[in-house]
């Protein structure tokens, strides 16, 4: 019975196998074209529901599709199989991510990292996420808050971030907002690293509501956001304006801090 | 082969030469020293870059950043995040996204950078245009 079935849904021959339609998926998958690729993967699992194979790819293709908590499961049932498998603690690390779990990002990405020190992509990412977070700061260094940064009148958000991600100025209070700032820098200048170009000077990021405009030193990140419309130049002299003002207000901000007792002071010898 | 597969298949390949396309046309344009179509997942779907410069950790990157505005504009309540022009003093990371994932350029410090942005949206619109019909089916 099985054979005349298998006859009539395969009139041409041979029954292609899962490893047929996990090939040809990625194939397509690496072409971008993921509508059909998805449709090869559902038809292998059909055939072979314990591939690690064809739910890593399933996985990939969730995540290019942006469905990120079906990705998750796919990572997560391929890591049930082989906790150490390296594409997908890449993949579920960058979905903790997207998700804002710094913490869970990079445990996955060590992870992946003891098991093969040499993964160009986990490296990648996990230097480019540790150079921007506060753990980086000194526990004895607290940061400066610029209370009298105040938000330009055209202007929608202010952000002004530390070398180590500390939010020293934020108009209005947005949870997420410093840390975001701080690993979109710490992101896009490893980007520009890595393609030679140096260290993050400015962005202009776009959506379709405003117009982020970002400047940075290595020391100091700050995002201003102003509205779609703004003309670049404009934009930019906005952000120049208030990097100086900054810059003024950590100086005196410094200057006013009360300096502490002597014996509280370790000597460094 | 029935005309109907070969149809499908005729259009498949045509969308792969297209994105194949659209990264060498940003490579030409001037002082644009490579291009790259990234997956949102950071694998890499085309890419013209320079000898020596390892592309792999690159689309890791971009594409990592690229999810990352992406879910903060739409977190946020902006909408879509559209562009993005990353600058240093030796040359500039321009991002979009697309529905297939995101189109780097990567340009030097002379390049007209409002022309290389108006070609990335250009390319955008090429991959909307030649990707929204087939994108219906889905993993579950």
């Amino acid at each position: 019975m099985t054979a005349v079935l298998d006859r009539l849904l395969h009139p041409g021959g041979r029954r292609r196998s899962p490893a047929d339609l996990f090939g040809q998926a990625d194939r397509l998958r690496r072409e971008g074209r993921y509508a059909e690729a998805a449709s090869l993967v559902v038809s292998g699992l059909a055939l072979d529901p314990n591939s690690v194979t064809g739910h890593l790819l399933a996985a990939y293709l969730h995540a290019a599709q942006r469905t990120i908590e079906p990705a998750k499961r796919e990572f997560r049932w391929v890591l049930g199989r082989d906790p150490v498998h390296p594409r997908a603690l890449l993949g579920l690390a960058r979905l903790a991510l997207e998700e804002g779990d710094l913490v869970g990002c990079r445990e996955c990405l060590s992870s992946a990292l003891r098991a093969y020190p040499d993964f160009p992509e986990a490296r990648a990412v996990l230097d480019a996420l540790s150079a921007a977070s506060p753990e980086s700061a000194s526990p004895s260094a607290a940061p400066v808050r610029l209370e009298r940064v105040r938000l330009p009148g055209a202007a929608r958000a202010l952000v002004v971030v530390d070398a180590h991600g500390q939010v020293l100025a934020e108009r209005p209070e947005v949870e997420d907002a410093g840390p975001r700032l701080a690993r979109i820098a710490g992101l896009a200048g490893a980007a520009l690293q890595r393609a030679g170009f140096g260290p993050l000077r400015r962005a202009i990021i776009d959506d379709h509501e405003q117009t982020e405009f970002v400047r940075a030193d290595g020391s100091l990140t700050l995002g201003l956001a102003l509205p779609r419309a703004t003309p670049f130049p404009q934009g930019l002299l906005e952000v120049n304006r208030l990097w100086g003002t900054v810059q003024h207000e950590l100086a005196v901000t410094r200057d006013e801090r009360p300096v502490p007792p002597l014996d509280a002071v370790r000597r460094v010898s | 082969m029935s005309r109907l597969k070969l149809a499908l298949d005729l259009e498949g390949t045509s969308r792969g030469r297209q994105v194949r396309d659209i990264v060498e046309g940003l490579g030409r344009l001037h002082w644009v020293r490579g291009a790259l179509v990234v997956s949102p997942d950071g694998f890499v779907i085309a890419a013209e870059v320079p000898a020596g410069l390892k592309v792999e950790p690159l689309a890791a990157l971009a594409a990592t950043l690229g999810r990352d505005l992406e879910v903060g504009a739409s977190r946020l309540g902006h909408g879509a995040f559209q562009t993005a022009v990353f600058s240093a003093d030796d040359g500039t990371v321009l991002l979009a996204a697309s529905r297939i994932g995101f189109v780097v350029a990567l340009a030097e410090p002379q390049a007209n950078l409002e022309a290389v942005r108006s070609a990335l949206g250009e390319a955008v619109t090429l991959i909307e245009a030649a990707w929204a019909p087939a994108e219906a089916a889905s993993v579950s």
